[in-house]
């Protein structure tokens, strides 16, 4: 079960995202005498922080029904981010893969109007997927695309008896105290001057979720826009998952993140009548239009209703029980959204269409931070027409040269160096094979010595670890098949310890390496905090530095906050900062002599394109490299 | 001075029972908190990178009065008390007076300035017979306690009820943090031995003793900190008593953030970064209290959280006190402390 089952809650708001912008150029890890300044980027002294504000319950479902005001009391509760702890982080993998910010620490509370806490739970943390140009204008500045969030909440807890239905059914359906979430996010602003800085819409749903089940997608039917990465499908409607109920009696469709915006305040585009149904054939190319007779209609989608947006957060559920002919096709052809032909007097224009045989394979988690020697597991799931595809082959590939296309500024990434085992960019794919359930794994390793290069524990020169990309398809994928080109995995391999051989360690040779680069990247805290690059502030918070780099990288607190300094390291940091030397203060040692030049890849950025001052870095920066490098515009 | 209704020392030493001391131990608990929203409003408006010795002491003088607090919280605790931190009302309304206090000392939320260190906080820490150095201060001729009287009568109280009243003797439930607080500062409270002990740091920390203004050497109590700060130069004995003296503690005025006074959400109109901001520090600096209550309350576990807040709270004031008023042209927004359940704002 998910968030596309029932009962379900639905909320709308804001979110506030106030994240630094000094990390996005890569340049700004280079403390080397070399290094000018920093691009500070649009947000330079942001906080990281990433939580919800003024979200309502707006709508929900139950017993085959859609809520709205009055009908259950949590219907106009809020929703709340923690109140014993800080708020959610929002954290780049990387300065060369920005694509996949994932929110850390989160908690999600549903709160009544008496203030009392309803459910408590901890968002597992979760990139955002199908980054895509959802907003057409506004402000120069404004972040034009949208993207959701797709994950559980863990641990739940309830009150002891909630007064509402709706939550009872809530708390009747979730198994394993685990809930499933979903959220869309757009119209974030990035000018100082207006007062959506650093903030943006919120539309997401809460609902039941049973172990087995992947986190952080639904085992259902998966309709993948064409058209460029990022970009505006041509048929202007998002790529977006549904879900047949299990009685065969109703579907349930994430039109979410799936339509567009004119500005941030606008509401959705009105592109004319849209309908959703399904094809009576199960063709193997992707349509652009289909007569009458070749598609069973489900039901128009009412996006433009007003309120339907923000009392659905655009999950619409069409009832099947009379409507015998799209139930029976259902089974084995593709789903489409459709629009009455423009240019013929029947038939329909198609917007987007369910993928190519109803087959799909997804990576439920994609994002890795691993640390050198672990093991973690990349568990994919293949399916077709949403159901389990058994015996399947999945096909791993080397992503490298896909992602060094994202990969903003040098130091180049098309050819990693070893680090982990991803197949190599030059061989055979490697193919894991499916069980009954679909499930198939992947064990992702990195070399106990953490990604090399030449013996060079930081291959990036300046910038610690490495990225690597696991591409993954179905090994008998269809010729003419639609991907989504942004589902690769990605991975952040951890250089090994700064000093390998556990000298003890000291300011000079092994802390202020680090600490000056963090200290850099993190203004609001060296400024006003503690200062990292200053043994003098940092020998006077040594306690609480303790505690930062000893939480787990789930806390808010954790340190630091990039989330980009291996186990190693912050081990090494810890055992500094616990040692006392004869003034009672952690080492110091001895100054380095100044490097002649800085051993670096780096080249020196160059865009070579027109861009707002703010946005030299960052997404928009990444967008218009990856299309300068693929050919591929956005529009 | 502080100057306490008489009643409340008057009914400290009525207490028949430990209950009845619960409730002038919460006093003492908001009393101890109260000072910290002024003092950290201060310290955060200083600009980084200037007025670092007087950032540096008022730091010194906020981590002391959470000191206090705690040792509050933890005599309440030892007689079978709960702390109640977590609700509206805990929080003085700002401007205004302290807890329990009567007079005419109102104390505000405010950016860092000399006056204010004048005549606010040295009139906070004034001892009821300030030693000399370079100000004396006219007492009034008012009916009035003294802090230091309360806390007497609360010392003389819990010595007459006897080591019986002591029931939760050990941590948990009370708090240590002693990776935060020295073990000689902040300790488990057995009896009345170890609470009049405690009493005497909150009140020589504050004060000083009424024939040293130092609470330990080279460590002057709170009035005489502020003191230095006032003056511009450091507390020195000499000869023939204490004098304010070299190295100087300077002051830049240029370095601090020029918030409007005493700013709250409601001055804010919804969906202006102002709002937003305020809104934010306030809800966070309500979780931190939220913590804290479960800290003293049997979670000792929230503690990590509490500590990760406060952090959180110096980079929400700064991003705040960069932010302009749009109410008042030439002024940035400053905090508010106000107890916040809901994020807000747009």
């Amino acid at each position: 079960m998910s968030y596309l089952d029932s009962p379900r809650l639905h909320f709308n708001g804001w979110f506030q995202a106030d994240v630094s912008t000094i990390n996005n150029d890569v340049t700004a890890f280079d403390t080397g005498p070399s290094a000018g300044p920093p691009d500070p980027g649009w947000n330079p002294e942001g906080t990281g922080i990433f939580r919800l504000v003024d979200c309502a319950v707006t709508g929900g479902f139950l017993d085959g029904r859609p809520l709205s005001a009055g009908d259950d009391p949590a219907i106009g509760m809020t929703i709340e981010n923690a109140d014993e702890r800080p708020p959610g982080k929002l954290v780049d993998l990387d300065p060369q893969q920005q694509m996949v910010s994932m929110i850390f620490g989160m908690q999600v509370r549903l709160v009544s109007s008496s203030l009392q806490t309803i459910l408590r739970g901890e968002f597992k943390p979760a990139p955002f997927i199908n980054l895509w140009q959802r907003q057409i204008t506004g402000l120069r500045t404004d972040q034009k695309l949208g993207a959701m969030y797709q994950s559980v909440l863990e641990r739940v807890t309830w009150s002891e008896e909630p007064e509402s239905p709706l939550v009872r059914a809530l708390r009747e359906a979730s198994q394993s105290r685990k809930l499933s979430i979903e959220f869309a996010v757009y119209g974030y602003g990035r000018d100082p001057k207006i007062p959506r800085y650093t903030m943006g819409r919120v539309a997401g749903t809460i609902g039941p979720s049973r172990s087995g089940e992947p986190d952080h997608f639904v085992m259902g039917r998966q309709m993948i826009a064409p058209g460029p990465l990022f970009g505006t499908p041509p048929g202007r409607v998002g790529t977006l998952q549904a879900k047949v109920a299990k009685d065969g009696r109703s579907i349930t469709v994430d039109f979410g993140n799936s339509f567009q915006v004119e500005t941030a305040d606008s509401g959705l585009v009105d592109i004319g009548k849209v309908l959703f149904g399904v094809l009576t054939t199960n063709p193997d190319t992707v349509q652009k239009s289909v007569a009458e007779s070749g598609i069973a209609i489900i039901g128009e989608v009412p996006y433009r209703n007003a309120n339907w947006y923000t009392q659905t957060a655009g999950i619409e559920t069409f009832d099947l029980s009379g409507n015998a002919a799209a139930a029976k096709y259902l089974l084995d052809c593709p789903l489409v959204v459709v629009s009455p032909s423009a240019a013929a007097a029947s038939g329909y224009d198609v917007r987007l269409q369910e993928s190519i045989s109803g087959l799909y394979v997804r990576a439920d988690q994609f994002v890795f931070r691993i640390d050198p020697g672990e093991t973690q597991t990349v568990d994919f799931c293949a399916t077709r027409f949403g159901a389990p595809l058994a015996g399947a082959g999945i096909a791993l590939s080397n992503g490298g040269p896909f992602l060094a296309q994202l990969g903003g500024t040098p130091p180049d990434l098309s050819v990693p160096p070893s680090g982990v085992n991803v197949p190599p960019a030059s061989g055979p794919p490697v193919v894991i094979t499916t069980d009954s359930h679909g499930h198939a794994a992947f064990s992702l390793k990195a070399n106990a010595d953490g990604p090399t290069l030449n013996g060079d524990a930081w291959p990036r020169g300046y910038l610690a670890g490495q990225l690597y990309a696991l591409g993954y398809q179905l090994e008998k994928q269809p010729v003419t098949y639609v991907s989504s080109t942004g589902n690769f995995v990605s991975i952040l391999a951890y250089s090994r310890r700064h000093n390998p051989n556990n000298v003890p360690p000291t300011w000079y040779d092994d802390i202020q390496p680090l600490f000056a680069q963090y200290g850099k990247l993190y203004p609001i805290m060296s400024k006003y905090v503690v200062d990292l690059s200053d043994y003098a502030s940092v020998v006077t918070r040594l306690s609480a530095l303790s505690l930062a780099f000893s939480l787990p990288q789930s806390d808010p607190n954790h340190m630091p906050v990039t989330r980009d300094l291996g186990l190693a390291d912050r081990q090494m940091i810890l055992q500094w900062l616990a040692t006392k030397g004869a003034d009672g203060l952690p080492p110091l040692g001895t100054p380095r002599p100044a490097p002649a030049v800085a051993t670096t890849q780096a080249e020196t950025r160059a865009t070579g394109v027109d861009l707002d001052p703010m946005q030299q870095a960052g997404k928009t920066a990444v967008i218009l490299k990856y299309e300068r490098l693929s050919g591929k515009g956005a529009k | 001075m502080i100057k306490i209704d008489p009643r409340f020392v008057a009914a400290v030493r009525s207490a028949k029972s430990a209950p009845d001391l619960w409730v002038h131990l919460q006093n003492a608990i908001e009393l101890e908190h109260s000072t910290i929203p002024p003092y950290i409003t201060a310290m955060f408006s200083l600009k980084p990178g200037t007025n670092q010795s007087i950032s540096n002491l008022i730091r010194s003088i906020v981590i002391q009065e959470m000191q206090h607090m705690a040792i509050a919280c933890n005599i309440l605790i030892a007689i079978g008390g709960q702390p109640k931190i977590n609700e509206q009302g805990f929080i003085p309304e700002y401007p205004g007076p302290l807890p329990m206090n009567i007079g005419d000392l109102r104390v505000g939320i405010e950016a860092f300035s000399i006056p204010l260190v004048k005549t606010v906080f040295m009139a906070i820490e004034e001892p009821e017979h300030p030693i000399p150095v370079t100000t004396a201060l006219v007492a009034e001729e008012e009916q009035f306690a003294t802090i230091g009287e309360f806390y007497d009568a609360v010392k003389d109280q819990i010595t007459k009820l006897g080591p019986a009243i002591f029931v939760n003797k050990t941590a948990p439930p009370q708090v240590l943090a002693s990776d935060y607080f020295r073990p000689d500062v902040l300790f488990a409270i057995t009896g009345p031995d170890d609470a009049n002990r405690a009493i005497d740091i909150i009140k020589i920390q504050g004060e000083g003793t009424s024939a040293d203004p130092f609470d330990n050497p080279g460590e002057p109590a709170h009035f005489y900190r502020f003191g230095e700060i006032a003056a511009g130069k450091t507390l020195k004995k000499t000869e023939t008593g204490y004098s304010y003296d070299d190295p100087p503690i300077p002051f830049d005025s240029s370095g601090v953030f020029p918030l409007r006074p005493n700013c709250k959400i409601a001055d804010y109109p919804d969906g202006s970064q102002a709002k937003i901001r305020i809104a934010q520090f306030a809800y966070s600096y309500s979780n931190m209290l939220n913590a804290l209550h479960s800290v003293f309350n049997g979670s000792s576990d929230k503690l990590d959280a509490a500590i990760g807040l406060m952090y959180d709270l110096q980079t929400l004031a700064a991003s705040l006190m960069m932010t302009p008023d749009p109410t008042k042209s030439g002024f940035n927004v400053g905090p508010s402390f106000e107890y916040v359940q809901l994020q807000g704002g747009m």
